[in-house]
């Protein structure tokens, strides 16, 4: 027991590994912080003000805003929908898995419906009623109506951004449950079906390189 | 040397022989202790649901380069933890100061690898969906338990001649896979950029 310089040079690593290890838990519970009060989509919320709000009386109805991830299909079958919802904002693929696909964008209102809007005139409408969205979609020229039930982890949507031997490489892909996928992969524009990711990881393989497909939040 | 099922509990492996052992407890604590650590960082790494993102360094395109330029670091002063190790047991010609730098390059290496360690196991966690993933995880996790081992080990006096040079190089063969099968890799896929 005579030298305490081993041992301090390991305290000192794990204290800095903690370190870390907050830091990244603050920051990261930062950008995720409202998706605790998923707890009570339907029902008002009663004692929780939530305390992120700057507003000094928050309406109920914000604070109940839907959270999380909504997956499904057209009801021709043609193609996957997902919609993702957080704070107040809502992102949505759709995706056919072969040449259709579009991103939207757009927010979710107090009563529960959603006006997402994408490139090309795309359009999305729905309504959140407790764990399923009901609506319609406008995208390529067809007119879609699908009904998305709330999923879990790993389902969802995910998305990689990439340069692959000098092509831009633009992936989208929805985890149905039950671990079935549709996605597309973009390169400089032209879009073909994709290979599967590995929903636990995100990786792919496109063209030979591999890349990470990071599951999309609003 | 015969097995008596009933002895009390010698299993530590034989690589600490009863070398006028004095109570195994000096091989046994720090082997345990690296088993903890490596096993303990590894079920994190699974068990934590990985967040795909951390925060990220500024001057640096992604977490990746930074994290490939740390453990480069780190593996730079692996280096200098080899030829200075070689000094201080007289194998190569050294200044007086050679158990001092082999000191400090170990530490800087150490908590320069920590937070490229945190990075790991807090976004991306332990994988296995291809070679150079699972050996790197798994010897990401056994590198931790085996610098753990090491720095334990010091603390004891009369060891093996051996055990120190052979645990100190497994600590560095196990830094110089990770880097290849990472940064090296890292570098060779995306550049060598910032």
């Amino acid at each position: 027991m005579k030298r305490p310089g081993p041992l301090l040079t390991l305290l000192a690593g794990l204290l800095l590994g903690l370190f870390m290890l907050s830091l990244n838990a603050t920051t990261g519970t930062k950008s995720a912080s409202s998706t605790y009060k998923e707890k009570s989509p339907g029902v008002t919320a009663s004692p929780t003000p939530s305390r992120t709000t700057t507003s000094p009386s928050p309406s109920p109805s914000r604070a109940a805003a839907p959270q999380g991830v909504y997956t499904g299909r057209t009801d021709d079958d043609s193609s996957a929908v997902a919609v993702s919802l957080r704070g107040g904002k809502a992102i949505a693929y759709f995706c056919d898995g072969h040449n259709i696909e579009s991103w939207l964008k757009g927010t979710v209102k107090d009563d529960g419906s959603l006006r997402l809007t994408g490139d090309h005139g795309a359009k999305l409408n729905g309504t959140v009623r407790g764990k399923q969205i009901r609506g319609t979609a406008e995208v390529g020229g067809g007119h879609y109506a699908f009904t998305l039930a709330k999923a879990k982890k790993p389902s969802g949507i995910y998305r990689a951004n990439s340069q692959v031997a000098g092509a831009r490489i633009v992936g989208g892909w929805i985890v149905l449950p039950g671990g079935k996928q549709v996605g597309i992969v973009t390169r400089d524009g032209a879009p073909s079906a994709a290979p599967a990711i590995d929903p636990e990881t995100g990786a792919v393989t496109v063209d030979g390189q591999r890349l990470t497909a990071h599951p999309v939040t609003p | 040397m015969t097995v008596d099922p009933n002895a009390a509990t010698q299993s530590f492996p034989p690589s600490g022989p009863a070398h006028r052992a004095p109570g195994p407890a000096r091989y046994l604590v720090p082997a345990l202790v690296a088993a903890a650590v490596a096993v303990g960082l590894g079920v994190y790494g699974k068990v934590h649901d990985p967040t795909g993102t951390a925060f990220n360094l500024a001057g640096f395109s992604s977490t990746g380069a930074v994290k490939s330029w740390l453990a480069s670091t780190a593996f730079f002063f692996a280096l200098v933890q080899l030829v200075s190790a070689f000094m201080v047991y007289g194998k190569l010609p050294g200044p007086r100061w050679a158990p001092a730098l082999h000191r400090w390059s170990g530490r800087i290496a150490f908590l320069v690898a920590v937070p490229v360690a945190v990075h790991c196991l807090y976004a991306l966690g332990y994988q296995t969906y291809e070679t150079r993933v699972m050996w790197h995880s798994a010897l990401g996790c056994f590198f931790f338990g085996a610098f753990s081992a090491k720095m334990l080990l010091l603390r004891s006096q009369r060891l093996p001649g051996w055990l120190l040079p052979l645990v100190g190089g497994l600590v560095f063969t196990v830094l110089t896979l990770i880097w290849l099968t990472s940064a090296f890799w890292f570098f060779r896929t995306f550049g060598v950029t910032t």
